[in-house]
């Protein structure tokens, strides 16, 4: 249970990161709060050659009011984000209170959870049904990237060798916005087994919903979610979301019912007075 | 080697360590401070808590280098508390310990609870314990002992935030997302083998059958087609070789190998094996079946292949099957593209049944790819 041997720099600012990941031809990792990153190391499941921590540059670790978004920076972690009430944010902070544990929550970044892409982590699903959008830098220069599908199957992102995500844009909700967020796990803090999030805002028309713990990425139920902001809760029929629910593919039988079930609760959530 | 500085309970450290270590075994092995107990050593126990910069973590998925200029905590660094104090208090009273593996956690994430949320009712403080495992006490006395030291610190007033009733409206519709996929047979632990994962794929070379079943029997041109497969020794009867995941940060080489039977009675044929990925000693056991069919009068070959398998240890442990079976679908669909690109047909044609797997798959793939290129031209 102890990692193998790599090597450890800590870059000063974005630059010198940049420059340490091309100078690492593919073989290093970038770490931030490592606490997805650092078992798979003791377990030696990834054995990269080098790690470059990002966890200190200053540009990262901002929180920005944009108007009508909020900027993340990309190593602020989930702890923050649960302690501190941002306007427009109340889902980021309910979604980080829900991650893991608080000793791991102090640690572990929202972008670093992004970009380890596990299937049945909270802000791949939550950054989705937000339509949130990551800023990356790399060898392509500065761009954005859409959270909803950022995620290409487990473990796997759009992000290319040398990228770096900078920061995550957040819309802010708006005062009459719903959300729900639910997920079932076999113990307090542990990865779910199926989790769902619905965000219904009647001054910005958005309404979605997600369902997460999947075999790949996070999945839209768009028909569902536009039928139930124009019915409200008649809309969420046993047929409804077993109609939604049946177009995931490769779902055993109980994770098919589980997910229903997350469904159900994370719109009920929604629209409870 | 590299320097670091940081303090520890107040002293400043200077040493040299290993990029790997975490902090956990460096408190415990350069510095005697054992009272840090190291107990799952992936971040699941708790029992490694200490404070960095006051807030509770765990120390082993810290990487001690990481910690440069932090002020570390350990349970040996509270002597002179006073909210330590009454925990200590508390949980003698309470019996909140039996064996004391857990006890140095415990009383840390306590602290942080008490300290953290004044006032926090019993489901809260449960809720906030949840990252600590006690294995001896049923948490009742824990629990007690933190309620207690939580109950003389008042709660702040609860803010009362009044909700509106969600309104209805018609929502901005964004263009239909890929369509619907289709459903396929989901996998399924077996009934007959237990811990056994099972799935069935099916694919379609544009090559008759003969053709097909030809290249079935020619062991390093099938192993050609599986990305991360590579041949060491065969017969006809036999295979050992070496197979390469790599999924995310995650690589795992099973090194192994398999026996082979072919019924050409049948058009079918069975590959059983079992190998184990020296770096993470996990071992894995597994059963292809295949079986062609005549499909377009002869023109192609329909593939059936059941895949059977059984995967231990820390690969096991770390990811849900789901993601393994997801992993052992794009292999499948990968394996399908290049038999066909190999036999010279149209490319894979998905069978009705696996057609929305296949195409995440191939969407996946294309990223996976090159990672394998990497891995690959790397060595």
């Amino acid at each position: 249970m102890k990692a193998p041997a790599f090597d450890y720099q800590r870059p000063r600012d974005l630059a010198a990161a940049a420059a340490a990941l091309r100078g690492a031809s593919g073989n290093a990792k970038l770490l931030a709060g490592g606490q997805s990153l650092l078992p798979m190391l003791n377990l030696r499941l990834a054995r990269p050659g080098i790690l470059v921590d990002i966890s200190r540059i200053e540009e990262l670790r901002g929180i920005e009011d944009r108007g009508d978004a909020l900027r993340i920076g990309a190593a602020v972690t989930h702890a923050e984000l649960e302690d501190r009430p941002l306007a427009g944010g109340a889902m980021l902070r309910e979604v980080a209170h829900g991650i893991a544990y608080r000793s791991v929550r102090n640690r572990g970044t929202i972008a670093g959870s992004m970009a380890h892409a596990d299937p049945a982590a909270d802000w791949p699903l939550a950054l989705a049904v937000l339509g949130a959008t990551l800023i990356v830098d790399g060898a392509q220069g500065r761009r954005t990237m859409p959270a909803g599908d950022f995620m290409q199957g487990p473990f796997t992102t759009r992000l290319a060798d040398g990228d770096i995500i900078i920061a995550v844009d957040v819309p802010k909700l708006s005062r009459g916005a719903r959300f729900g967020y639910y997920k079932f796990c076999r113990k307090t803090g542990e990865f779910p087994e199926a989790s769902a999030a619905a965000v219904f805002d009647p001054e910005t028309k958005q309404a979605r919903l997600y369902v997460g713990a999947l075999p790949g990425a996070p999945q839209p139920l768009d028909d569902l979610a536009y039928d139930l902001a124009e019915r409200g809760l008649p809309a969420l029929t046993e047929a409804a979301v077993d109609r939604a629910v049946a177009q995931i593919p490769n779902l055993e039988p109980i994770a098919r019912r589980m997910q229903r079930a997350a469904v159900t609760r994370a719109v009920r959530q929604a629209f409870a007075a | 080697m590299t320097s670091i500085a940081f303090t520890v309970n107040g002293s400043p450290v200077e040493a040299d360590v290993a990029p790997r270590t975490h902090l956990g075994d460096f408190l415990r092995d350069t510095r005697r401070l054992s009272g840090t107990h190291l107990g799952c050593e992936h971040g699941i126990c708790g029992a490694c808590t200490v404070l960095i910069d006051g807030k509770p973590a765990r120390s082993c998925i810290t990487l001690a280098v990481a910690c440069e200029g932090r002020e570390i905590t350990t349970i040996e660094g509270f002597d002179d508390d006073a909210v330590m104090g009454e925990l200590r208090e508390a949980f003698t009273r309470e019996h909140g310990l039996q064996c004391g593996f857990c006890t140095p956690g415990m009383l840390i994430a306590s602290r942080d609870i008490v300290m953290r949320l004044p006032g926090a009712d019993e489901q809260r403080i449960r809720e906030e314990l949840s990252g600590n495992l006690c294995r001896c006490t049923g948490y009742v006395g824990i629990v007690n002992a933190v309620s207690s030291v939580a109950a003389k610190r008042s709660a702040p007033a609860a803010e009362t935030v009044a909700r509106p009733a969600l309104s209805v409206f018609t929502p901005q519709r964004r263009a239909a997302t890929a369509t619907v996929a289709a459903e396929t047979k989901p996998a399924a632990e077996t009934g007959t083998r237990q811990g056994w994962t099972q799935f069935d794929e099916t694919f379609t070379i544009h090559q008759p059958r003969d053709k097909v079943w030809a290249l079935f029997g020619d062991i390093p041109a099938v192993a050609d087609c599986l990305p991360g497969a590579e041949v060491l020794s065969h017969d006809e009867r036999a295979v050992k070789g070496r197979m390469t995941a790599k999924l995310g940060p995650i690589a795992a080489t099973f090194a192994g190998s398999a026996a082979i039977t072919r019924d050409p009675q049948t058009w079918s044929g069975t590959i059983a094996g079992a190998g184990s990925d020296g770096g993470s000693g996990s071992r894995t056991r597994g059963e292809i079946v295949y079986r062609l069919e005549d499909a377009m009068d002869g023109a192609a070959t329909r593939v059936a292949v059941t895949v059977l398998y059984n995967l231990q240890g820390p690969l096991a442990q770390f990811s849900r099957s789901s993601i393994a079976q997801e992993f052992g679908r794009h292999l499948v669909s990968q394996f399908a593209a290049n038999l066909n690109a190999k036999l010279g047909g149209a490319p894979a044609a998905a069978s009705s049944s696996s057609a929305g797997s296949l195409n995440l798959g191939q969407l996946v793939w294309a990223v996976v790819k090159a990672q394998f290129r990497k891995l690959f031209g790397g060595r």
